[in-house]
C-alpha cells in the first residue's frame, strides 16, 4: 500500500514539475474546447445571396425580403444566370436564385437555385431553410400545421455539442498519450527494467502510474466541465453529474490499458506518438461523435461494437441531453466495463512482461 | 551549407528512421485518416428510425405513412404505443424521429379545419436534428399537396429545382476528401518534424551538435530534409486514394496540385520547428502539435462549413491560419480549374 501511494505521489510531482506539461493540458482542457464548441455554426450565417430576376418583381421581392441577417446577407442583384453562375465559382456567393418569367402563375411556381457545394452541410441546411421560408408561405391555405419539436436542444445549438464531443476527444487522446508515455520514458531511460526487478511487486507500480494520469485527465475534466462546457457554453446537464464522472472514471481505464498497450509495443516516444494517433483516430472519429453509429456503413458499424469510446460517447450524450435516468444508462456502463477490463488487463500483463 | 555534410547527416537521419520503424506510420496515418474519415462522415440522413403513431388510421393517414415507408431517408416503424412511451424511446437512443397523427385527422382535413401534425426529433445531433426537420416537413407537405390536386384543390406550391454546382450527386466523398488531403498534410510533417528536433533537445543530443562544426542552417536543414522528401511522396500518395478509391473528379492541373502541397508542407514542418522551439519535452510537443494542428485544421479548411459564416474572433483566425488556403487550392483543382489567381494567396502566405 505505502509503495503504491509513493509511486502515485512521484508521478503526480513530475506531472507538476514540468510547466510546459501542465500549460498543455490547461489549454487541451479550456481552450481548445472552448475554440472547438465556438467555431462551428451548422445554422446558416452571413450567407451571401445572388439573385436574377425576371419577373416584374412584387412576389419575389417579398420572397427575397425573408432573407434577412444573421442568416442571409442582402441579396445581391446579377443581370443574368452566366453572371449569377461566374460568382458563385468565384466563391462571391453561395447561393444563387433564379426567378424566372413565368414564375407566379396559377398553376403553381418554380423556383430555380444554384448552390455552392464546397460547403457540402452548409448547402444543404440553407437548402432547407430555403425550402422552410417558401413553404411558409404556400402552406397558409394548407389545413395541416406541423408541430415539430426537437428535444433536448430546442435551438439546435450546436456549440455546446461541438464542446462536449472536443472535450471526449481530448480524455481519449490525453490518456492514451499521457499513460503510454509515462512508461515509455522509463524505457528509454532504462530504468523499466529495473522497476520490474525491484522487490516491489510490478504490478502495483503500473497500477499506481496508469492511476495517477487517471487522476490527473479527472481534475482536467472538472475544469472543463466547470468552466467551459458548463459555464461558458451553458450545456444542460439533464441527467445526473455524479453519473458523468463514473462513467469517466471507468472509460478511463480503458483509455489507460490503450496507453499501456502503445508503451508495451513503443521503444520511444516518437513511435508513442504515431501509433497512439493511429489508434486513436479512429476510435474518435468512427465511434458516433462525429456521425451516429446507425447511420455508417454496417461493416464500420460491427467494428464499433468494440470501442470503449463509443459507449461513452452515447452515454455522455444521454446523461447530457436526453437525461436518461442512472437506471436506463446500463448498456453503457457494462460496454465501458468490459471493455475496460478487457484492455487494462491486456495491457498490463503486455507491459509487466520483461522481455 | 556543405552540401556533403548536409548529405551526411540526411543519411543519418534516415537510417534512425528505418531503426524505429517510424517511416511506416509516416505513410500508413495519412491514408488511414483519409480512408476512415472518408468512408465514415456521412452528412446525409439516411435510414432514420422513426416510430409513426397513427390514432387516426384513416385512408389519408396511411398515404402518409406509406410515403415514409417508401423514403429512403426514413425506416419508420408503425406502432401503437402511447406518446409518453414513444418519446421514452428517444430517450433511451433508440428511435430519432416520433410522429404523432391525431384522430380525427383525415375528418377535420376534408372539412379544411385544422388539425396538428406533431413530430417530435432527437436533438442531440443538431445537424442531423435540422436535416430529418427539414425532411419530414418536406414529406409530408409534399404528400398532402399531391393529394390535394388529386381532389382537385387548387393549391399553389412553391416547388424549388435546386442544383449543386461542382458536386451534383452531394457525394459526401467529393466535400470531404480534398479537405481532408489538407488536415492530414497540415497534421503529419508537423508532427514528425517536431519530434525529430525536441528528441534531440530532450536526450541532450544536441550539445553534440551545437559542439560540433555543423553550422545552425546545416542543421535544419538536415533534420527537416527527410520529413519533406517523405511527406513529398505521401502527397502522391493521397492522390491516388482520392482518385481511385473515392473516385473525386479532378478537374484541375495537377502540376497546380503538386506544387502548392509542396508548399503547404514547408509550412507544416515550420509549424512542427515553431513548436520544438518553445517545447522541452517531447511528450508535450506531441500534445501540443496535435492540438495545435488538428481542431483548426478540422475548423478552418472549410470543410464543415464556410469561413463567411464564423464569426468574429474564428474568421481572424481562419485568415491567419494556412489551411484555408490551401484548401481552398485544392477544391479548386479537383473541382473547379479556374487555376492560378487561386496560387497567390497561398504564396503570400509562405
Amino acid at each position: 500500500m505505502w509503495a503504491f501511494m509513493s509511486v502515485l505521489t512521484k508521478e503526480m510531482l513530475l506531472f507538476f514539475r514540468s510547466a510546459g506539461l501542465v500549460a498543455v493540458i490547461l489549454y487541451a482542457f479550456s481552450m481548445d474546447i472552448y475554440i472547438a464548441g465556438s467555431g462551428i455554426q451548422i445554422k446558416p450565417r452571413n450567407v451571401t445571396v445572388g439573385y436574377v430576376d425576371h419577373t416584374n418583381g412584387g412576389l419575389s421581392q417579398k420572397i427575397l425580403s425573408h432573407l434577412h441577417a444573421p442568416e442571409f446577407r442582402k441579396p445581391r442583384w446579377f443581370k443574368s444566370q452566366k453572371e449569377l453562375s461566374e460568382a458563385i465559382f468565384n466563391k462571391e456567393i453561395i447561393v444563387g436564385i433564379i426567378f424566372e418569367k413565368d414564375f407566379a402563375n396559377s398553376k403553381g411556381a418554380t423556383i430555380n437555385l444554384l448552390l455552392d457545394s464546397t460547403a457540402a452541410s452548409q448547402a444543404f441546411t440553407t437548402l432547407g431553410y430555403l425550402q422552410n421560408i417558401l413553404l411558409s408561405f404556400y402552406s397558409s391555405n394548407m389545413p395541416v400545421k406541423i408541430k415539430i419539436h426537437k428535444l433536448f436542444n430546442q435551438n439546435s445549438d450546436n456549440r455546446t455539442f461541438m464542446a462536449l464531443t472536443e472535450m471526449l476527444s481530448v480524455i481519449t487522446l490525453l490518456i492514451v498519450i499521457l499513460t503510454a508515455v509515462v512508461f515509455v520514458k522509463e524505457k528509454e531511460d532504462g530504468t523499466w527494467d529495473i522497476m520490474l526487478l525491484m522487490p516491489v511487486n510490478s504490478k502495483v507500480i503500473i497500477l499506481a502510474k496508469s492511476l495517477s494520469q487517471v487522476i490527473i485527465i479527472l481534475m482536467g475534466v472538472l475544469i472543463s466541465l466547470g468552466f467551459v462546457v458548463l459555464g461558458t457554453f451553458d450545456t444542460p446537464l439533464n441527467g445526473s453529474f455524479w453519473a458523468f464522472m463514473l462513467l469517466t472514471f471507468f472509460y478511463s481505464f480503458s483509455s489507460a490499458g490503450i496507453g499501456l498497450f502503445v508503451a508495451a509495443i513503443s521503444k520511444n516516444v516518437m513511435q508513442v506518438a504515431q501509433l497512439s494517433i493511429i489508434i486513436i483516430m479512429p476510435l474518435i472519429f468512427l465511434s458516433g461523435a462525429w456521425t451516429p453509429i446507425y447511420a455508417m456503413h454496417p461493416f464500420i458499424r460491427w467494428l464499433s461494437i468494440f470501442s470503449p469510446l463509443r459507449y461513452y460517447i452515447e452515454g455522455s450524450e444521454s446523461i447530457f441531453f436526453r437525461g436518461t435516468s442512472f437506471f436506463d444508462l446500463w448498456p453503457y456502463f457494462t460496454g465501458v466495463i468490459l471493455l475496460g477490463i478487457l484492455l487494462y488487463g491486456y495491457g498490463f500483463r503486455k507491459i509487466g512482461r520483461l522481455f | 551549407m556543405r552540401a556533403g555534410v548536409i548529405r551526411a547527416y540526411v543519411i543519418k537521419e534516415f537510417i534512425e528512421l528505418m531503426r524505429t520503424k517510424l517511416i511506416i506510420m509516416v505513410y500508413l496515418m495519412p491514408s488511414m485518416i483519409l480512408l476512415l474519415f472518408g468512408y465514415g462522415i456521412k452528412m446525409n440522413v439516411t435510414h432514420a428510425r422513426v416510430i409513426i403513431i397513427d390514432n387516426d388510421q384513416s385512408h389519408y393517414s396511411r398515404i402518409l405513412t406509406t410515403k415514409f415507408e417508401h423514403s429512403k431517408y426514413f425506416n419508420p416503424i408503425i406502432k401503437n404505443m402511447s406518446e409518453k412511451d414513444a418519446l421514452g424511446l428517444i430517450k433511451k437512443a433508440e428511435a430519432d424521429i416520433v410522429i404523432i397523427i391525431p384522430p380525427s385527422f383525415e375528418k377535420k382535413l376534408l372539412k379544411s379545419e385544422d388539425s396538428e401534425i406533431g413530430v417530435f426529433i432527437d436533438g442531440s445531433y443538431p445537424a442531423r436534428a435540422t436535416t430529418m426537420a427539414n425532411y419530414a416537413k418536406g414529406v409530408i407537405l409534399d404528400t398532402l399537396s399531391k393529394e390535394a390536386k388529386k381532389a382537385g384543390i387548387k393549391s399553389k406550391i412553391i416547388v424549388l429545382n435546386s442544383r449543386f454546382l461542382f458536386n451534383q450527386s452531394l457525394r459526401d466523398a467529393n466535400a470531404i476528401v480534398p479537405g481532408l488531403i489538407g488536415l492530414v498534410m497540415l497534421v503529419a510533417p508537423a508532427i514528425l518534424s517536431a519530434l525529430l528536433i525536441v528528441k534531440e533537445k530532450e536526450r541532450g543530443t544536441i550539445f553534440n551538435f551545437f559542439a560540433s562544426p555543423l553550422s545552425k542552417s546545416e542543421f535544419i536543414t538536415a533534420k527537416l530534409f527527410p520529413v519533406f522528401l517523405l511527406h513529398s511522396i505521401n502527397i502522391f500518395v493521397l492522390f491516388l486514394l482520392a482518385l481511385y478509391i473515392f473516385e473525386v473528379p479532378f478537374r484541375g492541373s495537377f502540376l497546380l496540385y503538386w506544387l502548392s502541397s509542396e508548399i503547404y508542407i514547408l509550412i507544416s514542418i515550420a509549424i512542427g520547428m515553431l513548436i520544438s522551439v518553445i517545447t522541452k519535452r517531447q511528450i508535450v510537443a506531441v500534445i501540443l502539435t496535435v492540438i495545435i494542428t488538428i481542431i483548426p485544421g478540422f475548423l478552418y479548411s472549410g470543410m464543415l462549413m464556410p469561413i463567411s459564416s464564423m464569426k468574429g474572433d474564428s474568421y481572424i483566425e481562419a485568415h491567419i491560419f494556412p489551411v484555408m488556403y490551401y484548401t481552398h487550392i485544392l477544391y479548386d483543382t479537383f473541382w473547379w480549374a479556374k487555376g492560378l489567381n487561386r496560387q497567390k494567396l497561398s504564396i503570400i502566405f509562405s
